[in-house]
């Protein structure tokens, strides 16, 4: 009886412990620490984006305004998304003529593979090959399938990483195609699990350091900069640089992170005026 | 340690591994190096290299013949420097798992992995040291994910002794069960 309730003890004291230590990050530390994350129910607008589709059309998300879109990052090399595949061609069907689309975008693919399996699978909807510049603008694509639900507004409302039920794609298209424009944001609950949207910005995306918007750098600051980032290792078990995991890695989260906290120390020390940024100012 | 203390050590590592695995990052899944069966080469003979990899906990890469042709397969690409040449690579039967996102078993590879290379040193060989590059190319999933293709970076140094030299058997730990040459 002493040794269950002591068992029970440590176990309660542990979970208060996380808890505070939770909301003690949530509150504090992570504020601090990590710059450009949208909070929860914060729906950024969808990157926009043209590609052309395998069957050589234009493919334009700008396009698709006032529709409700599931945006697919998926690869046929990929189990888990290969599963998702046939819901969707059953949602394009059911939900087309209530103003739903589906967009599938293939990552790390070959347009060949892609095109045999468009055909294979009697895809109904269009699909574009993407690559990391595209990603990066979605804030990094780190699995698949990585699936965005867009609303008709045009911002994004949930993002699922790995197979996903169809129920809850469901669940939220049809919320979403309830909604009148402009009513999604403050109506809309997700039916399943759904990351933290962290969208880029095209600085970030079109950048010399992908994932890191450089630019309020001048020529000879960005420099000093890459500097910075080629003398730093990455943490996240690449082996490589910042800069070299940034560029040849840019879906990795903590070399995405690091970058940006190397950044903002960067420009507050230039406009504090001290020496490393400084100096390379006045060159 | 009290049974009290025990409790909470458990229940905060399950809570911290629970955190951590949320986190969003793209994740190293294979590390691992190559190893030589023995301290140096002799021209002429052949001798055993061996890629010593791990695939991290949760997630399998796909075995050298995947199950299902649109499946990435894990493969050795080691470039040859001469005198060094590369014999047949021989890979680990891999093993069938069942995933959610399948109905059928699939052959991967999880946890420690083990590659064998005979490398043949030409009889012309000089002795000296040979480095060979290569990577192991794979494609990791977990139950419900996939990451894209990646490459484990590969290098080994092999030192080319004259015959007249004895050279010594190392890294038994990885070698020993494996016929050798």
């Amino acid at each position: 009886m002493t040794k269950r309730i002591q068992i029970v003890s440590g176990a309660l004291l542990a979970v208060v412990l996380s808890v505070g230590l939770y909301f003690l990050n949530a509150r504090w530390i992570a504020p601090a620490t990590v710059r450009n994350v949208k909070a929860a129910g914060n729906h950024p607008l969808a990157p926009d984006f043209t590609l052309t589709d395998i069957n050589g059309a234009k493919l334009a998300l700008s396009d698709y305004k006032g529709k409700v879109v599931l945006l697919d990052f998926w690869a046929t090399w990929c189990g888990p998304c290969r599963i998702e595949i046939p819901w969707f061609v059953q949602m394009q069907q059911k939900y087309r003529d209530q103003g739903f689309a589906v967009i599938g975008v293939a990552m790390q693919d070959t347009a060949n593979s892609v095109n045999q399996f468009y055909q294979q699978f009697r895809l109904n909807y269009p699909v574009a090959m993407g690559d990391d510049k595209l990603a990066a603008t979605y804030g990094g694509i780190f699995g698949l399938p990585t699936s965005f639900v867009i609303g008709r507004d045009g911002r994004i409302y949930a993002q699922h990483s790995g197979t996903t039920s169809a129920d809850v794609f469901r669940a939220e298209i049809e919320q979403l195609l309830a909604e009148k424009p402009g009513a999604e944001d403050s109506g809309f609950t997700p039916a399943g699990q759904t990351e933290e949207i962290d969208v880029g910005t095209p600085g970030e995306a079109n950048s010399e350091v992908p994932g890191i918007d450089i630019t309020k750098l001048s020529a000879a600051e960005l420099t000093t900069f890459e500097k910075q980032l080629a003398d730093t290792p990455c943490t996240c078990g690449c082996k490589l640089t910042l800069l070299r995991c940034r560029r040849e890695d840019s879906a990795c989260g903590v070399s995405r992170k690091l970058a940006r906290e190397a950044l903002k120390q960067f420009e507050d020390a230039k406009a504090k005026g001290t020496p490393s940024a400084s100096s390379s100012a006045k060159t | 340690m009290t049974v009290a203390l025990r409790g909470f050590l458990v229940v905060q590592a399950l809570l911290t591994a629970t955190v951590v695995l949320a986190a969003p990052q793209s994740p190293t899944v294979v590390s691992g190096h190559l190893v030589l069966e023995m301290d140096g080469a002799h021209a002429g003979s052949t001798v055993k290299a061996a890629v010593v990899a791990q695939v991290a906990p949760g997630y399998h890469i796909n075995a050298h013949v995947p199950s299902l042709d649109y499946l990435i397969p894990t493969e050795l690409k080691l470039e040859p420097v001469p005198p060094l040449a590369l014999g047949p690579v021989v890979y680990p039967k891999g093993k069938p798992e069942k995933f959610a996102f399948l109905d059928q078993p699939i052959s991967v590879y999880e946890g420690r992995l083990l590659v064998i290379a005979p490398l043949k040193v030409a009889a012309s060989a000089e002795a000296g040291v040979y480095t060979l590059k290569g990577v192991l190319n794979y494609q990791a999933c977990n139950d419900h994910a996939c990451l894209p293709p990646a490459s484990l970076p590969l290098s080994l140094a092999v030192k080319v002794v004259p015959n007249s030299e004895s050279l010594k058997r190392v890294n038994s730990d990885v070698f020993t069960g494996i016929k050798p040459n």
